[in-house]
């Protein structure tokens, strides 16, 4: 990262090696932002790019352009979601989503697993498992306390537990 | 089920979502447009100095303003009243300039706006009530109306130069951003009025002075917000 900031384009390109395929998995994680994952990850660099001056050398570089990402992907929600409430549905679509009942039918399913955490629950497993941060890292990149996310992870995996039991006793 | 088993399941799930190959083009346009416009860029200062022009900032134009207006409200003042006062603000007004120093990066910590200003408050109505009495309500108004456009006037021009120097960096919420920025300018607005009025009466130093604190602190929020609507709109 300070290679980047030192406009090294070598280092530039293995930081874009190395974190796009996070930051993608990230994205195609929540399954609402998955139409965007491409547009959010373009948003993402162009952020980090404008923003670099702001990393301090020494201090750890995923939190730092997780924090960015996350904002990237709620400031993309909210302006879908200001899209989809100005938009007038002309015809009747067919229903494809699958009923809350046979949401659990596949149980390696990522949208199945995830669909029922609460966000923020969601958000610490997806940074956890899907991106492989550490408690620490995610505590910083979401701007909270080691402490509080731990809690979210405890009571999402009690949860994930639950839901995956009951799946796999179903099929 | 256990929880190895659990990170077995999500860790599958999480290598089947992403199909192959997907982020080779997504990679290879970013590399495109950043490699292009790579230039050396000069990393903010530390955090610590800008905590500290923050803080300077707060005693520099409290004490500023105080000083044109004449320092009224520190000659009234008892030595124990001083003692109690001017600490609580100095303490205050470091946790807030802390605050709005976080603010100026992505992963920098806890945002400290709203527990600034929820913490402020509720310590200086608390010491006010304890330290000041009086509660005729005679010239309440007329007082306190100037007390308070003078307060926020020196609350908004000290947030607009926080707001200019907090551009530096890269603010990802302004909301939490205006939080803190209210809450450090509401204090300096607070610590001008404790240093140039000489009213001592408990309900009008609760009543205006405090308002100045939350009104500043509910007006860094509102601004924040609206630039935040606006910048999602123009993007």
């Amino acid at each position: 990262m300070s290679g980047y900031q030192q406009a090294d384009e070598e280092a530039a390109r293995a930081l874009i090696e190395k974190v796009s395929p996070l930051l993608l998995r990230y994205f195609w994680a929540h399954a609402s932002h998955r139409r965007f994952a491409d547009d959010l990850l373009q948003d993402t660099w162009m952020r980090v790019h404008k923003a670099r001056h702001t990393y301090r050398g020494g201090e750890p570089v995923l939190p730092w352009i997780f924090a960015i990402a996350r904002h990237a992907r709620q400031d993309n929600y909210r302006r879908a979601r200001r899209v989809e409430i100005r938009e007038t549905q002309v015809d009747v679509l067919p229903e494809t989503a699958a009923s809350s009942s046979d949401v659990l039918r596949d149980v390696t399913d990522m949208d199945a697993i995830l669909a029922e955490l609460p966000a923020s629950q969601r958000e610490v497993i997806v940074m956890l498992k899907v991106s492989g941060m550490t408690i620490e890292e995610i505590a910083r990149a979401t701007s909270s306390s080691a402490g509080s996310v731990k809690q979210k992870a405890h009571r999402a995996y009690r949860k994930l537990r639950d839901l995956l039991t009951s799946g796999v006793e179903r099929q | 089920m256990r929880p190895d088993e659990i990170d077995r399941i999500l860790a599958q799930a999480a290598d089947r979502a992403v199909p192959p190959g997907a982020d080779r083009d997504a990679k290879k346009r970013v590399e495109r447009a950043i490699l292009h416009d790579l230039h050396q860029v000069q990393p903010l200062a530390p955090p610590w100095v800008f905590t500290v022009v923050f803080a300077s900032l707060f005693a520099g134009i409290s004490v500023g303003v105080a000083s044109a207006l004449g320092m009224h409200g520190i000659r009234a003042l008892a030595p124990d009243q001083r003692f109690l006062i001017f600490p609580a603000l100095l303490a205050a007004a470091w946790f807030a300039a802390v605050g709005c120093a976080r603010e100026m990066r992505p992963a920098a910590g806890s945002h400290l706006g709203a527990l600034t200003l929820i913490l402020s408050a509720s310590v200086f109505t608390g010491l006010f009530s304890l330290i000041f009495h009086g509660y005729s309500t005679q010239n309440f108004v007329p007082e306190g109306i100037q007390c308070l456009v003078i307060g926020l006037g020196v609350s908004i021009s000290a947030g607009l130069v926080i707001i200019y120097i907090l551009r530096r960096g890269c603010v990802m919420d302004w909301s939490m951003a205006g939080l803190a920025v209210g809450a450090l300018s509401g204090l300096t607005g607070l610590g001008m009025l404790e240093l140039d009025c000489p009213n001592l009466k408990a309900i009008h130093v609760l009543t205006w002075h405090v308002t100045v604190l939350v009104g500043s602190g509910l007006l860094g929020y509102t601004g924040g917000w609206v630039a935040d609507y606006f910048g999602r709109v123009k993007r």
